[in-house]
């Protein structure tokens, strides 16, 4: 799996999931119709979708998609036509979220963040856990479970796949 | 080796150790609510014939907006009623509703060691009963609902000491706002923050939800207390309590869900109640808080700054106010409504003041104690339960630059309205400052002159 394109380099740490996308856009839209409002919640949005907009592989400074478990956050930068992030970190329910729907993030150091900030696009290989942005190759973690989950697709079904284990372990250790 | 309480829960649901630090963990009880648990339904009625793992282990509760305000919501609230119906499960409806971390301890649907899910963040406030219990999204729902099991990280775990009592008008949300303070908007992040010491032991059970509720706030995974007797006494009697003898078994047990004394942990914070005074948030994150006497500090970031509308320096109590707000899974227990109405009783307020009660029962407790006459004697809104003002969707969203005081969790950009600003607090201070119509705490009171 590889993700490609330029960069949309959103200054900022802590951009939360209201941020991302406001409580009231909520059911209120579809999934697909929730790009329009993608980032509804920031301040100075217009302005940077203006400078950047071809791009589709957001770069952020900390904790991104802090805050509400609204899966609606990745839904609507899917939405949008973002095909990654890329910061140095991410909060858990987000980070969750966007493996669930086959959504990249990579997480990498903030002095090679630092180093790839303006660069004005990327190139992740997702398989090799590598970054290729501005004549540099940085690695990102990434769980292996989570990345099976990107790669092979299918949360849901891999949880269905585990009825049958949860039942035996129930009937065992419940008695 | 000692364990951790968060280690006893783990250990004890724990179905299979997963690649990573991931395991597969069997949930007790999921609880699906109207905004976020569609899409849940949606994915399993579509792809898997809407089989569930075990009706049994569901609720569902119509609260965020609840009743509805518009056809959308009034679509998503019949979506979860028509589900609910279909597939046997559990629902709390409009007027025997409330918001779901409030009910389901109220109700009695959580027991300690237990662990529980919902599709919403503040889920971490039912860790106050020592149950492992946190937010996912709505897709892994889905999987809940499928399988009764996550997958999960494996968290560290952190011990968040309190030593000594909160002293006057200082309060468990005062102590809350320390801890995300301390540790940060994202310090948290990849814990369980497991609270002990005599401090917690000193706290009601409502006090504790409020803690352990803004646990996310730091990033954490949830907040979880130790059992005590306090613990016990709160679930005795409470409809889906085990009953009689059962519950003296099941209490038995719950008292082994403490940490052992020689348990290790991965990180260690210490904090002393009795310093603790009525905190103020100035900024835009739950982190970005200061003593309600002092300022707004120097080093302050300076988009929050633009957002809030207020200079690094300036003096929290000289910040003017349009609206305030008592309600939420934070602070909209009977409890928060007991104090919020005693600094209230004879006085007037000065801005518009929303009190919305954290579920129908906690409304009909104030109203037997006389709570919603005190609120209304002095102007405020006695309102139905629900999430109302706090996440913005209805009786009470914010209009652009309108700045509201609450006792809820989030003041996020746009959280209650696009461009609103919130500043969080206690319900005291919130009561304390709709009668001034600043920020205020209760102590400013004294020389007003009650009716």
């Amino acid at each position: 799996m590889i993700v490609e394109g330029t960069l949309f380099p959103l200054d900022r740490a802590n951009v939360d999931t209201d941020q991302i996308i406001p409580t009231r856009y909520l059911g209120a839209v579809d999934a697909k119709g929730l790009g329009a409002y993608c980032f509804g919640g920031l301040p100075g949005i217009d302005a940077l979708y203006a400078a950047h907009p071809e791009a589709t592989i957001i770069i952020a400074r900390e904790n991104f998609g802090a805050g509400s478990s609204r899966e609606h956050a990745v839904w609507a930068l899917q939405a949008r036509g973002f095909k990654a992030v890329i910061a140095p970190s991410f909060a858990r329910i987000f980070e969750e979220n966007a493996y669930n729907n086959g959504f990249v993030l990579a997480t990498i150091p903030p002095d090679a963040l630092e180093r790839i900030f303006t660069s004005a696009s990327a190139r992740i290989d997702v398989a090799n856990q590598m970054i290729a942005a501005g004549g540099e190759s940085i690695a990102f973690t990434l769980d292996p479970l989570r990345k099976e989950f990107l790669l092979g697709g299918g949360f849901l079904r891999y949880m269905a796949g585990q009825i049958e284990t949860v039942r035996a372990w129930e009937a065992s250790a419940r008695g | 080796m000692g364990r951790t309480l968060f280690e006893k829960v783990w250990n004890a649901h724990l179905v299979r150790e997963l690649p990573g630090r991931n395991g597969l963990v069997f949930i007790d009880r999921a609880v699906l609510y109207e905004l976020l648990g569609p899409p849940a339904i949606d994915a399993i009625e579509r792809d898997f014939n809407g089989a569930l793992y075990d009706a049994t282990r569901v609720i569902a509760v119509n609260d965020h907006v609840a009743p509805a305000k518009d056809t959308s919501t009034a679509e998503l609230a019949l979506e979860l009623r028509r589900w609910a119906k279909k597939r046997g499960v559990r629902l709390y409806d409009v007027g025997n509703n409330g918001i779901c971390h409030v009910l389901v301890p109220e109700r009695g649907h959580v027991m300690p060691g237990s662990t529980l899910v919902c599709s919403d963040s503040h889920t971490c406030t039912i860790g106050a009963f020592a149950s492992f219990a946190f937010g996912i999204g709505s897709t892994a729902l889905a999987g809940v609902l499928l399988s009764s099991a996550v997958v999960v990280a494996r968290p560290k775990v952190m011990r968040i000491t309190v030593r000594g009592r909160l002293q006057k008008d200082a309060t468990a949300k005062d102590l809350a706002l320390a801890v995300v303070a301390q540790l940060g908007f994202k310090g948290g992040t990849g814990y369980v923050l497991e609270y002990a010491g005599d401090g917690i032991a000193s706290l009601s059970m409502d006090e504790r939800m409020t803690l352990c509720n803004m646990s996310i706030e730091a990033g954490a995974t949830t907040g979880m207390c130790p059992v005590d007797e306090t613990t016990i006494e709160y679930l005795r009697g409470r409809e889906f309590a085990p009953k009689g003898d059962d519950f003296e078994r099941a209490a038995a047990h719950w008292r082994t869900l403490v940490a052992d004394a020689d348990a290790i942990y991965d990180a260690e914070l210490t904090i002393e109640a009795g310093t603790l005074v009525p905190t103020v948030t100035w900024g835009t994150n739950p982190g970005e808080s200061a003593p309600l006497s002092g300022s707004v500090p120097f080093d302050a970031d300076s988009a929050a700054l633009e957002y809030m509308g207020l200079q690094a320096g300036a003096r929290l109590r000289e910040i003017e106010l349009d609206q305030a707000f008592i309600g939420s899974c934070t602070n909209a227990r009977i409890g928060d409504l007991r104090a919020a109405a005693a600094v209230l009783a004879g006085r007037k307020v000065r801005i518009p003041t929303i009190v919305t009660p954290g579920s129908q029962l906690v409304k009909r407790q104030a109203e037997a104690e006389g709570l919603h006459d005190i609120f209304q004697d002095a102007g405020a809104l006695w309102t139905h339960s629900s999430c109302g003002a706090c996440p913005g969707l209805s009786t009470g969203v914010l209009a652009p630059q309108m700045r509201c005081i609450s006792s809820s969790n989030r003041n996020f950009p746009g959280r209650m309205g696009m461009g609103g600003r919130v500043h969080l607090a206690s319900p005291v201070v919130v009561a304390a400052s709709a009668v001034l119509g600043r920020i205020a705490s209760p102590d400013e009171l004294q020389s007003a002159v009650p009716v």
